[in-house]
């Protein structure tokens, strides 16, 4: 039955997804699920189909073909019973620019069966200073966090996040994510869309990478791209002493050397280390400015959505 | 095991009385929606009544001017209140995302339309109020008791049939700057022709026929005859109220076929 869920199910399940606008597809076949209390982060590049697949999910646009239960609701024909239980954090915009805070955040609360209680919801988004305030006066980052406040304000099950930090600095950031964590802790699920890496791993629990309308890549933010395994990157500067000496065979691909500086990749750091500090030690010297560095998120991501990247492996 | 979801949404009644609320707050807090509707029908009145000699106004039946023109200007508030505003709001709301915004949350559709309208229509009769007070009290203007009623049902009507058409023309525009010149592009030739600034009775048939395929003038002829004394029954003919029949329908039909909650040119262009 509609809204109906297990405790265990899926809070999203989308199946085969496919989205045409004309000729131009724009979600080609995706597949993913979220799990309730789960916070999953779609991320792309402009035009990948992110903003098609989250308006599919609130409800905004039909699907073309494919399946999508949202909360145990299709979502295009899941009326205010659906909408009881979503919250939607637009990209921006959507505010009546001559009301106050207080005024736009009481009406939105009464939109809603089960709403949470307005004082609290405006301080929890930071806006105590600002409740008699016209919105037209506030700064961006306080419209970015009045937004926030406007989802949160039903007390959704569901709360979709399209870019919430755009426009913040560091410290409303740093604010806005602790109350997204906060989110989690209390159970709700999130769907988050971002172009800031930092916020994807900081917050998510697992993303999915969308290239040119297929899901190319998901897994949590520790291994996306096989960054916990792969790609890690070794130098140090060769030592004098050990200038006239081949290194020792090891598990590393062809080193670069870069003025002085020798750089090498490999999927087996602890071994190609060992090797490394034997070497030498062997001949008493030192390996100056020796640093290990894991690909960062950013490195992968750039790596799955480049051309020349692994996009060409679709997650179905 | 499972979840229901025990959420009873609120009233739809009392959602729309909210939106009334909500949206007569914004319209109090724009300078442009108070001086179209309040302003602007004001300034007519008194400009045209002081300006325009008894003997260049050309009264049908010894009307005096200032007995037609404050009717006809209560038209007039009617088309800026329902129709102007309706579509300069509505796509100011719907391009500032705004309307997106609510269809995201459990407010119906048709609540948010009834709170426009409910507002339209309250702006629309205390402008007209307004209107009929300063002529009663400064032209001279004789309020016609046993019209009364006929004034109210054509207003109803007009009221209506505008609102229906200024939303469903909001789907053709598409963008903010456009919504201002659209309705006053096409309000403004309708009423020159309909008996809202002048009495078209002396114009050419084919222009009093032009206008009666219009909603506009039906409206204004019978609100204008409810101020005319010896008014002794409806004053709208059939082929009239057909007429704004027809238009309120077709408008009813093209909002629910093509009104859009989303910005720019539709629902059809990728993201």
């Amino acid at each position: 039955m509609e809204g109906e869920l297990a405790v265990n199910s899926p809070a999203i399940v989308v199946e085969r997804l496919r989205k045409d606008y004309g000729r131009l597809r724009a979600v080609d076949g995706i597949s993913f699920q979220v799990m309730r209390g789960e916070i999953y982060a779609l991320l792309g590049p402009n035009g990948a189909g992110k903003t098609t697949t989250v308006e599919i999910l609130e409800g905004h646009r039909k699907r073309s073909s494919g399946s999508v239960r949202v909360l145990g609701f299709d979502p295009g024909t899941g009326g205010r019973r659906f909408r009881e239980r979503i919250g939607i954090v637009l990209q921006s915009g959507g505010i009546d620019a001559e009301l106050t805070v207080r005024e736009i955040v009481s009406l939105y609360a009464s939109f809603y069966a089960r709403p949470r209680d307005v004082t609290q919801t405006i301080d929890q988004a930071g806006l105590s200073g600002k409740r008699r305030a016209r919105v037209r006066t506030l700064s961006g980052g306080q419209r970015r966090r009045l937004d926030l406040a406007l989802a949160l304000v039903g007390d959704p099950d569901l709360l979709f996040l399209d870019e919430p930090t755009t426009g913040f600095d560091p410290n409303a950031r740093r604010d806005a994510w602790e109350m997204i964590a906060g989110l989690r802790r209390a159970g709700t699920t999130v769907l988050l869309t971002s172009h800031y890496l930092d916020e994807v791993q900081r917050l998510a629990d697992r993303v999915g990478v969308l290239s040119h309308g297929h899901l190319v890549e998901e897994a949590t933010p520790g291994t996306l791209g096989g960054r916990d395994v792969t790609g890690t990157v070794i130098s140090f500067r060769l030592p004098a002493a050990l200038a006239s000496t081949a290194l020792p065979p090891g598990p590393w691909d062809e080193p670069e050397f870069r003025e002085g500086v020798i750089v090498m990749r490999t999927d087996q750091p602890t071994r190609v280390l060992a090797a490394l500090t034997q070497w030498a030690v062997g001949h008493g010297a030192e390996l100056e400015e020796l640093s290990v560095v894991r690909p960062s998120l950013e490195d992968a991501y750039l790596q799955i959505t480049s051309p020349d990247g692994t996009g060409g492996h679709h997650v179905r | 095991m499972s979840v229901k979801a025990s959420r009873h949404s609120r009233p739809a009644l009392l959602l729309a009385a909210g939106q009334v609320r909500y949206q007569l707050l914004l319209l109090l807090r724009s300078p442009l929606a108070f001086f179209l509707t309040l302003v602007v029908p004001l300034l007519l009145l008194v400009s045209l009544n002081v300006v325009i000699p008894p003997s260049a106004a050309l009264m049908p039946r010894g009307l005096r001017y200032a007995q037609f023109l404050t009717p006809a200007v209560c038209v007039f508030c009617l088309l800026n209140a329902c129709y102007v505003t309706t579509i300069t709001s509505v796509v100011l709301a719907r391009e500032e995302q705004i309307l997106k915004r609510l269809r995201g949350t459990p407010l119906p559709a048709w609540t948010y339309l009834a709170g426009r309208s409910g507002t339209a229509f309250l702006t629309a009769t205390a402008s007209a109020t307004i209107i009929i007070t300063i002529g009663v009290a400064f032209f001279h203007v004789h309020i016609i008791w046993r019209g009364s009623g006929y004034f109210a049902a054509a207003a109803g009507l007009g009221m209506a049939c505008f609102f229906l058409l200024g939303v469903a023309v909001t789907a053709a525009i598409a963008k903010t700057d456009t919504a201002l010149p659209v309705a006053y592009g096409t309000v403004l030739p309708l009423a020159f022709i309909s008996d809202v600034f002048f009495s078209a009775a002396r114009a050419p048939h084919w222009l009093r026929d032009l206008a009666s395929a219009f909603p506009v003038a039906p409206v204004a002829r019978a609100m204008e005859a409810a101020f005319i004394p010896g008014t002794r029954s409806w004053p709208m003919p059939t082929s009239g109220l057909l007429v704004v029949l027809g238009w309120t329908i077709a408008a009813a039909a093209a909002i629910a076929l093509t009104f859009r909650w989303e910005p720019g040119p539709g629902p059809g262009h990728a993201r």
